[in-house]
């Protein structure tokens, strides 16, 4: 579930931000409630935090809303309320069934954090020309070498025109985790014998579950079957070991030569 | 054994206190409460019960289960004290039949913009229960009613202080702690009256301003925003203190920073600081060392000792004799790469080339530690302190026009997976691990006499292991663990209590007919 939500929303980052820049202006807004406040952090929580983060400022595939154009513009209430209402499926962003209030809650919450992102002590932001001190040459080395990247990817392939689809911090993060990324396999072999493969759906110590090819989620307790899990991201965690601050830099930059 | 001195002195100071109740009782056997965070002063969170055991513990059942209603996961410490389960979020206490699970008052703080992180739980004194607020309050509730005694101001929420703080109770003195930093503040840990609210001592971590010289080096921060423990022969009260600030910019505050990311042993009666020992210098990642200090009369190197040890923030394993601080024991027990190596006082030496920076640095552990606000648990049987370890990774970025305010830089959390891990306290040995899934798990560790370690994964379990060797016994998906297990006995069934999602569920054996 959250893998297919999250490989929709994979491409969506750049895509909304464009998007909320575009928008126009509409009615003023009223001061929120703190109840609303909360309902909008909740409700950003479970609905929008797997993509923006949290805080609403950027998580692992959707941008910082308290960058955007749309929210810093408090007249563009109700181009924000369209764009979670309709969502922007084609490019990946999921429309979102909200009730007004939670609309307004959710929209309220944003503009809240990015009043508390331009006080004083927030948090700073990353752009993309402070990340420009790595060696494309030495990057493409290290892909092809002691990274092992090329085991699993390849410039002309999977990673055709990559720097055109993200840049800086995003590239950054999805070249280190891209949770995002290929989905793990699990092969389950039942006690009748029978082996059921499909993507990854859950796991942890005592279920797996799989989404088998019918798109049917599948469950069994680990103590019932036995599996095998392929996944393509743990050699992704282990490099995180193995990097050194030079090697990551060098990498983004080969990285960034993908157009 | 530590916790025996401990009873002796301490029930002669708080019997009174909390009316017919042995206040450290949740150690000792025959425990009927757990009246103050930790359970007792040790931090050790090891209950002597044995009525549910490895043999048994598969057998346990729901006695009841509490939600509380609101959005905000529990991440406090329920207390229990003359049957009644108090427990805590941002802005609410609940006052809970610890039988039956219902409800008898609940307490709603007025709306306030204070920082809604999180909440640890309440003290109790008397027929008081204390609570503190988002926006830097306390408040005296009544524990018959939840009505509010008096209501006093700890720090200015205006100038960015907040608290999640649970009060630690020493005699007449009440240690209230608070947070904040995403501005510039200094350390503070305030001393109130129980009865009447008055502060009685105000300890500064950091110097306030106007403070002559910069002991700190120009920082200001080192929160004490966990509740600490206390040993009463010393009468030292031992506590964590957080990063400091600005947060991610090293070098506007050259030097080491003390007392900042430091465990402190603090004289309750006065204010004064007895020693410090920084597990942190020069933190630039967000490392509080506000972790539990536990207290352990155990053995080091063949002699008897007084020690305090942490399994700090910054994914380091400190053992220190407590009487002096002096070290005697430093190892990494998760993932770390930012130090260069230990110096002579047992401190990590920060490598400078992992200070943040404009293109950002691969750091181990991220943001969020090695381990964190969630408590160990020591078994004395074992000699394992049981921790709740994150191996994470993080990136880390400041550049100069970030500025020298607050947070004063960025950094992104990257991967990271939990395991707990029991750490032999003489050597720092990791005696097993078990992974406990992707991402960190905010569940603390309980462990008791019978042999049984209660804690959480991070896919909503709640587990009991095998102390000796970390096999899992049982478990049940309640949603996210959020905060550390309590037992008690009531009676005479043997409860454990442990916080999922928004809810408090209570595990015993079935009833005998």
């Amino acid at each position: 579930m959250r893998k297919r939500v999250s490989n929709l929303a994979e491409s969506a980052g750049a895509v909304l931000f464009v998007q909320l820049a575009a928008a126009g202006a509409i009615a003023a807004p009223q001061p929120p409630t703190a109840a609303q406040l909360q309902t909008g952090q909740r409700v950003f929580a479970a609905q929008c935090g797997f993509c923006h983060g949290r805080d609403a400022m950027g998580g692992e595939t959707g941008p910082d809303l308290t960058k955007s154009p749309l929210v810093r513009d408090e007249a563009a209430g109700e181009r924000l309320r369209a764009v979670v209402r309709d969502g922007r499926v084609d490019k990946g962003m999921p429309s979102f069934r909200l009730t007004d209030a939670e609309l307004s809650a959710v929209v309220a919450f944003v503009r809240d954090q990015k009043t508390k992102a331009e006080s004083p002590g927030a948090r700073r932001s990353v752009s993309a020309a402070d990340l420009q001190t790595g060696d494309a040459e030495a990057g493409r080395r290290y892909f092809n070498g002691a990274g092992r990247c090329a085991q699993c990817h390849s410039p002309g392939g999977d990673l055709a025109g990559l720097a055109t689809r993200l840049q800086g911090l995003q590239l950054l993060q999805r070249m280190l985790y891209p949770s995002n990324g290929r989905g793990a396999k699990v092969a389950v072999d039942l006690p009748s014998g029978d082996t059921v493969r499909g993507a990854l759906a859950y796991r942890d110590e005592f279920t797996i579950a799989l989404t088998d090819d019918a798109g049917r989620y599948r469950s069994w307790p680990t103590s019932q079957v036995k599996f095998t899990v392929e996944n393509p991201l743990e050699a992704h965690a282990e490099q995180l070991g193995k990097y050194t601050d030079d090697e990551m830099h060098n990498v983004l930059a080969y990285l960034q030569t993908l157009r | 054994m530590f916790w025996r001195t401990c009873r002796r002195c301490v029930s002669a100071l708080l019997v009174a206190a909390i009316l017919a109740l042995g206040p450290l009782a949740a150690a000792q056997s025959g425990a009927d409460a757990w009246t103050t965070y930790h359970g007792d002063y040790t931090g050790q969170r090891h209950s002597a019960l044995t009525q549910i055991g490895p043999a048994n513990v598969h057998q346990i059942t729901l006695a009841w289960a509490f939600a509380t209603g609101q959005p905000a996961q529990i991440k406090a410490t329920p207390i229990l004290a003359n049957g009644v389960v108090y427990v805590t979020s941002p802005d609410h206490v609940w006052a809970v039949d610890a039988r039956s699970g219902h409800q008898i008052w609940h307490y709603a703080y007025p709306a306030n913009e204070g920082f809604h992180i999180g909440h640890r739980g309440v003290a109790v004194y008397k027929d008081s229960v204390f609570f503190t607020t988002p926006d830097a309050h306390l408040v005296a509730l009544n524990a018959n009613d939840g009505k509010v005694k008096w209501n006093v101001v700890i720090a200015d929420a205006k100038k960015g202080y907040w608290s999640t703080n649970a009060p630690l109770l020493i005699r007449n003195h009440l240690l209230v702690g608070v947070a904040g930093d995403f501005d510039n503040l200094p350390g503070i840990l305030t001393s109130v009256d129980p009865d009447t609210g008055r502060t009685q001592w105000v300890f500064y971590s950091t110097p306030p301003p106007g403070t002559p010289g910069s002991p700190s080096d120009g920082a200001t921060g080192g929160q004490m925003w966990m509740t600490g423990t206390y040993d009463p022969q010393l009468n030292l009260v031992f506590v964590g203190t957080g990063n400091p600030t600005p947060v991610l910019n090293g070098p506007a505050r050259a030097g080491d920073n003390r007392w900042t990311d430091s465990i402190l042993a603090i004289d309750p009666d006065t204010g004064k600081l007895a020693w410090g020992f920084q597990a942190t210098r020069h933190d630039t990642h967000d490392w509080d060392a506000a972790e539990v200090p536990v207290l352990v009369d155990g053995s080091f190197n063949g002699a008897p000792a007084k020690l305090v040890m942490q399994a700090s923030r910054n994914g380091y394993f400190y053992v220190l004799d407590r009487t002096t601080g002096r070290s005697l024991l430093t190892k990494p027990f998760a993932t770390a790469n930012w130090a260069t190596g230990i110096d002579q006082d047992g401190r990590p030496i920060p490598n400078p080339a992992k200070e943040p920076a404009r293109d950002g640095r691969l750091v181990a552990p991220d943001e969020s530690g090695g381990t964190n606000y969630r408590s160990p648990s020591f078994d004395p049987k074992s000699g394992l302190l049981l921790v709740s370890s994150h191996d994470a990774f993080g990136i880390y970025f400041f550049r100069p026009d970030h500025g020298a305010y607050g947070w004063a830089g960025a950094d992104y959390g990257v991967f990271g997976k939990s395991a707990l891990r029991a750490i032999d306290y003489r050597t720092g040995e990791i005696r097993w691990s078990h992974d406990l899934g992707e991402g960190a798990s905010g569940a603390g560790v309980l462990t008791t006499e019978s042999g049984l370690t209660f804690t959480g994964d991070t896919a909503g379990n709640v587990m009991a292991l095998r102390t000796s060797d970390g096999a899992t016994l049982w478990h049940s998906g309640i949603g996210r663990v959020g905060n550390s297990p309590i037992t008690y006995l009531l009676d005479g069934r043997q409860y454990v209590l442990v916080g999922g999602g928004a809810s408090l569920f209570a595990w015993a054996l079935p009833e005998s007919r």
